[in-house]
């Protein structure tokens, strides 16, 4: 028995000088750390035949997971990373991103410029976009006589127990905020309060708050209407192609997956090729297709399949400026958000 | 001399438990209580100030309700654990040794399968369309389906099934080892049936009851999925808010103050529960 322990030990030993090998040519790799699938395995594999980079694919599941992790490998460890907007925003501040290296990125100027500028990179120094999330509203016209076309009509009482909503309470009350013509974004606690009291009205509306597989209970007729995000009306548009998607006309509230290179990334060369790689028109459509996000991708726009383009893509007279992007705001904003959403939840359940 | 060669060796056998304890349990409690006394800091993370804001905040009515809201649920739950678990457990224990082995294996193989799958399970039943839906149907008892999911009494349902388990074993090891002879005497003595329950069966069991009691109690006041599940998120329990405020609001502080507070209410509750029924040994734990 102890022969065998000191065997493995050995072995294991001997194995942690070979990792410590790799790690010294390290030019033929690159770390990813994102989300559970957000490529097609073909789009992966492509990359590794056409550069020979294999490609280490790490997952997170929450943004502040990410962050933690990127803190606690102080800007190192990882080469490429997507997350979302407003926790990129904080990484940048902490110094743990790096700016582009642009020249070596030619495909760069495929990138939408609706989706560029934005609060987290308002100079598009150290980030590249790749998806972007729409909040919107899906209703299954056959069970709804009225015809949404905006926020307020949610508050109709034809609509009484037919509305599922995500549970993100800057989405939900935003949306009563939007009606007040207010933005997502204020710090102005008063105001949140009123869209709160305002919340209170719709709550009779409201059979359920969730966030995973909403689309799945608006699928099966459970409600009619649901407030979600866009991978959920990829899902649902595809099982059912009835559903009618909606910009509301009060304006819509978006976020922006986008990618960057940690500060200390071993291998931040093999990560721009990665970012090059996957801006190329073709194979970006493979990659929205597949994760069912919105394109960020102009040039990629025209390929996306017409099944998929009333939902990957934005329409052709969309107006940027009633398009608004959900960002940090204060805690005393976030404070306040939270209560009245709780109170919101709790009057659903009455 | 030898006393203590003895107690230094007894010390060290109980080392590792200590050590776990101190750990595991006694640590994160530490800390959860020093957060809860600290500042959120404006996007991440917190500031190492003293304030009493957390607390102070609980006290908002709207956060004041969840704390009633969830202790309306556990005593719901907890009343319709005890109504079906006694008798079940009782009955178990009175089974012959084959048939006790059978429903034990029977008990103990939902807990193979995850807990979330089996509240997922739930929501097949339950929905429009769905299984019970049809058989109600079928049966002509009601005429549409009905919105049976996302309501308070799928809540319940959900919960007395997650924790009548626990009952069921505990009144079952309290039942299985009383002295039978004892209920005998008292039905020898005149009492009948039900005088002999009250007077020999409960007492003796009181402890199992108690013990079964307080394991679903406890639980059920921090139990957050199946009101969200089961729910539709729609029941506001502490244990929401305390998830919500960790994953999505990020303020630690606040969800720590919240479950200090939980904690501490729960504590009263077992210890006065101990009191007024003098019960102070527990079947199983404690």
């Amino acid at each position: 028995m102890k022969r065998l322990i000191a065997l493995s030990l050995a072995l294991v030993l001997s194995l942690s000088l070979f990792a410590g090998c790799a790690k010294e040519e390290e030019s033929k790799t690159m770390t990813l750390f994102t989300w559970e699938g957000m490529f097609p395995q073909e789009v992966l594999d492509g990359f590794t035949e056409e550069t020979g980079i294999e490609i280490n694919y790490v997952n997170f599941d929450f943004d502040e997971t990410m962050l933690a992790k990127l803190e606690a490998a102080e800007g190192g460890e990882y080469d490429l990373i997507i997350a979302d907007d407003y926790i990129i925003e904080t990484a940048i501040a902490q110094g743990l991103v790096q700016k582009l290296d642009k020249n070596s990125i030619k495909n760069v100027g495929n990138v939408n410029p609706f989706y560029q500028g934005q609060f987290f990179d308002p100079n598009n120094e150290y980030t590249v976009p790749y998806g972007a999330g729409v909040m919107a509203l899906a209703y299954n016209p056959a069970n709804v006589e009225k015809e949404i076309t905006s926020y307020e009509d949610l508050w109709d009482a034809s609509l009484s127990e037919k509305i599922g909503v995500v549970g993100n309470y800057r989405v939900v009350n935003g949306m009563a905020l939007k009606t007040m013509g207010e933005s997502y974004n204020t710090n102005d606690v008063a105001v949140i309060e009123e869209a709160g009291a305002k919340m209170l009205e719709l709550a009779p509306n409201i059979r359920l708050i969730k966030d995973d597989n909403i689309q799945d209970d608006l699928v099966s007729g459970e409600i009619d209407v649901a407030v979600m995000y866009t991978s959920q009306v990829t899902l649902a548009m595809l099982a059912n192609p009835d559903l009618k998607v909606v910009f509301p006309e009060e304006g819509f509230g978006f976020g922006i997956m986008a990618q960057f290179i940690p500060s200390k990334a071993p291998n931040a060369a093999n990560a721009h090729k990665f970012i090059d790689y996957i801006l190329q028109p073709e194979i970006s459509k493979q990659c929205y297709e597949w994760m069912g996000y919105y394109c960020t991708n102009a040039k990629a726009d025209s390929l996306i399949e017409d099944a998929y383009k009333s939902f990957l893509t934005l329409p052709a007279d969309v107006d940027a400026s009633s398009a608004e992007m959900i960002q940090n705001i204060s805690a005393e904003a976030d404070a306040a958000h939270t209560k009245v959403w709780t109170e919101f939840k709790a009057a659903c359940g009455q | 001399m030898k006393n203590k060669k003895t107690s230094k060796i007894s010390l060290a056998m109980l080392a590792p438990i200590y050590i776990f304890t101190i750990i595991f349990v006694a640590l994160p409690l530490v800390y959860m209580f020093l957060l809860s006394f600290l500042k959120q800091a404006e996007s991440w993370g917190v500031i190492y100030e003293f304030t009493l804001k957390n607390y102070l905040d609980i006290l908002e009515p709207i956060y004041l309700t969840t704390f009633v809201e969830s202790f309306k649920l556990a005593v719901i739950t907890t009343l319709l654990v005890v109504i079906i678990g006694y008798p079940f457990g009782y009955f178990m224990a009175k089974l012959s040794a084959k048939w006790r082995g059978r429903m034990m294996l029977l008990l103990m193989v939902p807990f193979w399968t995850n807990s979330l799958i089996r509240l997922y399970g739930w929501i097949i039943i339950f929905r429009a369309n769905g299984p019970l839906d049809k058989i109600l149907m079928f049966f002509g008892i009601t005429q549409e389906p009905l919105k049976l999911l996302y309501t308070y009494p799928a809540v319940v349902v959900g919960m007395v099934y997650a924790l009548v388990p626990f009952m069921i074993l505990a009144v079952f090891s309290s039942v299985e080892k009383m002295d039978w002879s004892l209920v005998e005497a008292s039905r020898d003595l005149g009492a009948t049936s039900f005088e002999a329950f009250r007077t020999v069966t409960l007492p003796l069991t009181l402890p199992g009851l108690l013990s079964g009691i307080i394991l679903t109690f406890v639980p059920s006041m921090g139990l957050f999925f199946i009101a969200d599940i089961l729910g539709g998120n729609k029941v506001v329990l502490v244990g929401n808010v305390i998830q919500e405020q960790l994953m999505k609001a990020h303020n630690w502080p606040f969800a720590a103050a919240l479950a200090v507070i939980l904690m501490l209410m729960t504590s009263i509750l077992i210890y006065t529960y101990r009191k007024i029924t003098k019960v102070n040994e527990l079947e199983g734990i404690l």
